[in-house]
């Protein structure tokens, strides 16, 4: 812990060298981010609701995961950009050091500069949760930061799978867009507003139903069960064939080569 | 037993075909035809405590899959390797703390920050103690002439400044065994002077054992008494770099210069042609060797200069691939 | 002009190498423009007043862009050219006895056909076979596909000036992050990538009336699918070839006065 602590120090003492650069990308992913929720703004200029859920519910929906994908983006980057570190051969200087291999590839890399999403996700959740009148009680505050967690981890565990796939060959690997910015662009919206199909391959075989759409239900009162709330815990069950797959694949790296 | 023992390593990679056109890259997706490649073919040797040992071979020979495997990056098909009683790549968290290794091509440190903050990381990964840490660094930025350069942004460094502090940031951790992998590579004379002088007081003075590759041969004879020599994945040589030096090295060309007329016939003289202001012998060592030459001539003439031309170490090399068809 | 024509075929022949990456991108497509189909769908299924466009004429609009999104982007910036720009290596470029930004302009209009040649085809296949509603629909008529063809292609030629401006424009900051980045994510909004433009809110509308943007994709997608009148149409194409003029014009000017600051200062 203390090595991770000190390591996103140094990245961030790394990226402050180039203070000019850092403030005016820091002000562009304002930006960047602002076109990700101007599609939600302007549909919701023509139409009242989707499937019943009203826009700050949306907005609420799209906060959480946001969050969870800007997080991964800032604290688990280097098992984002794992693919970089095959190429570069640079994982070779890992495999040196006396230590957990995960730990070190979490400590490889950083992007600081999109802090700037997570202040803007938690802006959006604030502003939503203003506006929304939802009837708060305990279990409901804790479903609530369940959802933040779990968005966390499922970012983490779907970065993880795709470099463990790494180890084998970074051929196709273009592909993990689908689970990730695809994932992240369609559990903006609650889930329940796709087909059936999609509803049941995001509930079982990637379980962002479980992060955003269960406990959102239970959230705003359309489902009373107590364990919609608790969903998002499942989520954590999901990390731990990921976590598996990665140390099958460092096996194999270093059975093979790179 | 030795302090590393290597035993019958052998090690094999796929490697995927490659065909041009869509044809065979849409078959290719599905079915892939592989090349077996044998990057290290039953490779023995032992080294002891305190050595210096220089790795030498072409390049694809096999040197950098045997320093992955005796640094526990990669772990072989076959054989078995004890370094200071460990197996590197079953025992790899506790193995890598007895071992440093300095990668000519990559870097460890952070590009954008001092060299010390990532000396400062190093101390916590490898958990080491703060006094003693302080003191080798110490050690290291004195030796090393590091006190101006530690506090630099790493890629404001000139390459043989960042060589040096690479090769501290190795030490930091006090290892008994240094690996070396083309530690010179692209650094101007000066600073490979630098590099060796320090990497041979690093072993007189520690006693670190180490190993180094390279494919400038000086680096190899100014520190190395040993090399291994591997071609083809296989060692080819195991011994003293003297021993290598005499069997190849066969021939002298000696200058003369002289005002005198040089009549000289003798076995051991292969070639004798007139130059300038002087003579060029070629002379073959092994009949007539350069201790016996010298005063015969100076019977003979009067010598006012004389330049004796060994054969260069990379000649010598040159001549052993041959041999080897490597 | 030949050596710019050589400069395009190299460009477009490398972009053909990278087929792995076009498989990929191909399913990460068609994986975003479903999730955009369903949620235009859940919308229209919701009820709405007074909506712009049907929702057929939105799903075939949607395919379209996602199938041509390698060709009408502007954010998937060209590296080489920046990096050219960055380390300095222009000033080999400058060595040759040819026009840069010509040469630039071929290389990244090369880039693109060839990025987007291999994704296209096998977009539209696939996506004119799925099942009403989610199927990509012909165009309204035969007259509208000539005036999609010819909008299309001056639209490219826009495009591809726009993205060779951002290099230019490094010149003289000498990073693409910051004011470069800001540029294009407020041009690859107003293009009508994210939105199609008859969803914006009014003022934004307005706005892009009297910027190129939205003369790159969104008009010869909407002629396509019968948003808009012929009239319309024609007088578009109209205002996108002046807008593609004047693109060039500013580009080559542009790079011409910052390529003289590099020079100046050893770059």
């Amino acid at each position: 812990m203390k090595i991770y602590v000190k390591a996103l120090g140094m990245h961030l003492k790394s990226e402050l060298e180039y203070r000019v650069n850092f403030i005016l990308s820091f002000l562009s992913q304002i930006l960047v981010f602002f076109t990700y929720y101007f599609v939600i703004l302007s549909l919701f200029t023509k139409f009242s609701h989707i499937k019943g859920f009203s826009l700050w519910e949306v907005l609420l929906c799209f906060s959480i995961i946001q969050f969870g994908f800007s997080f991964n983006e800032v604290f688990a980057r280097g098992v984002d950009k794992f693919d970089e570190l095959i190429i570069r051969g640079d994982f070779d200087l890992l495999l040196i050091r006396p230590r957990n291999i995960l730990l070190q590839v979490l400590c490889s890399d950083s992007d600081f500069v999109k802090v700037s999403r997570i202040i803007q996700a938690i802006i959006v959740l604030i502003l939503s949760i203003i506006h929304l009148d939802i009837q708060w009680n305990i279990l409901k505050v804790f479903t609530l930061f369940l959802m933040l967690v779990s968005s966390c981890v499922i970012f983490f565990g779907i970065f993880l799978m795709a470099a463990s796939y790494c180890f084998y060959t970074i051929q196709g690997l273009e592909v993990r867009n689908v689970f990730t910015d695809g994932g992240k662009q369609m559990a903006q919206y609650p889930i329940g507003v796709f087909q059936k199909g999609f509803v049941l391959f995001f509930t079982f075989i990637i379980p962002y139903a479980f992060v955003n759409y269960y406990p959102l239900l239970y959230l705003l009162g359309k489902k009373e069960q107590y364990y919609y709330g608790l969903s998002p815990l499942l989520v954590f069950l999901y990390l731990i064939p990921c976590i598996m797959m990665f140390y099958q694949g460092m096996k194999r790296y270093t059975s093979v080569g790179s | 037993m030795s302090f590393i023992e290597v035993k019958q390593i052998s090690k094999t990679f796929r490697v995927a075909k490659k065909k041009s056109g869509l044809k065979e890259a849409i078959k290719s997706f599905f079915k892939r035809e592989y090349l077996i490649v044998k990057a290290v073919e039953d490779v023995s040797f032992s080294i002891d405590e305190g050595e210096i040992v220089g790795y030498i071979g072409p390049n694809g020979a096999g040197k950098s899959t045997t320093i992955k495997i005796l640094s526990g990056i990669l772990n072989p098909d076959f054989g078995e390797c004890k370094i200071a009683g460990m197996t590197p790549w079953k025992e790899r968290v506790k193995y890598v703390k007895n071992i440093g290794v300095v990668f000519g091509q990559k870097s460890q440190l952070w590009w954008d920050i001092p060299a010390e903050d990532t000396f400062d990381l190093l101390r916590d990964i490898y958990e080491i103690p703060e006094e003693e840490y302080q003191s080798t660094k110490n050690d290291l930025i004195k030796k090393l002439n590091l006190e101006d350069i530690i506090n630099i942004p790493v890629r404001q460094l000139s390459l043989g400044q960042r060589m040096r502090c690479e090769i501290a940031a190795s030490l930091l951790h006090n290892p008994k065994i240094l690996f070396l992998d083309e530690p010179t590579i692209g650094l101007d004379a000066v600073s490979k002077q630098l590099v060796r002088d320090f990497i041979k007081r690093l072993n007189h003075e520690k006693h670190t054992t180490i190993i180094l590759t390279s494919h400038d041969m000086s680096d190899i004879t100014t520190l190395a008494k040993r090399i291994i020599l591997i071609g083809n994945g296989k060692v080819l040589y195991d011994g003293s770099l003297k021993k290598l030096k005499d069997q190849y090295e066969t021939e002298t060309t000696v200058y003369v210069k002289t005002k005198d007329k040089l009549d000289i016939r003798k076995k051991g003289i292969l070639k004798k042609s007139k130059t300038k202001d002087g003579y060029q012998l070629l002379v073959q060592t092994k009949e007539l060797s350069i201790s016996k030459l010298l005063p015969l001539l100076s019977r003979k003439i009067e010598i006012e200069d004389i330049e004796i031309e060994n054969e260069s170490i990379d000649q010598i090399i040159v001549k052993l691939y041959e041999d080897y068809q490597i | 002009m030949k050596a710019y024509f050589t400069y395009f075929k190299l460009k477009f022949i490398s972009g053909l190498q990278y087929r792995s990456a076009a498989w990929a991108g191909i399913a990460t497509q068609f994986f975003f423009g479903f999730v955009y189909v369903m949620i235009y769908i859940a919308f229209y299924d919701s009820g709405g007043e007074n909506l712009p466009m049907n929702i057929h004429q939105v799903i075939t609009y949607l395919w379209l862009n996602q199938s041509l999104l390698a060709l009408v982007n502007q954010f998937s910036k060209d590296q080489e050219l920046f990096k050219m720009v960055k380390d300095g290596t222009i000033s080999y470029e400058l060595a040759r006895p040819k026009n840069l930004y010509f040469m630039w302009y071929f290389k990244v209009l090369g880039q693109r056909l060839s990025n987007v040649v291999l994704r296209f085809f096998p977009l539209i296949l696939v996506t004119s076979l799925l099942p009403k509603p989610y199927t990509f629909g012909g165009p309204s008529s035969l007259f509208n596909f000539l005036l999609f063809l010819i909008s299309l292609t001056i639209g490219t030629l826009l495009v591809t000036a726009l993205t060779v401006l951002y290099p230019i424009i490094t010149l003289t900051t000498m990073s693409e992050k910051g004011i470069v980045n800001i540029m294009i994510s407020i041009a690859d909004i107003l293009s009508g990538l994210v939105v199609p433009i008859p969803f914006f809110p009014l003022f934004l509308q307005k706005i892009s009336k009297f910027l190129p943007f939205q003369y790159i994709s969104d008009l010869p997608f909407r002629i396509y699918v019968g948003n808009v009148d012929i009239l319309f149409g024609i007088h578009g194409i109209f205002i996108q070839t002046i807008w593609f003029i004047i693109i060039v014009f500013f580009g080559f000017s542009l790079m011409k006065k910052n390529l003289k600051r590099v020079v100046v200062q050893g770059g």
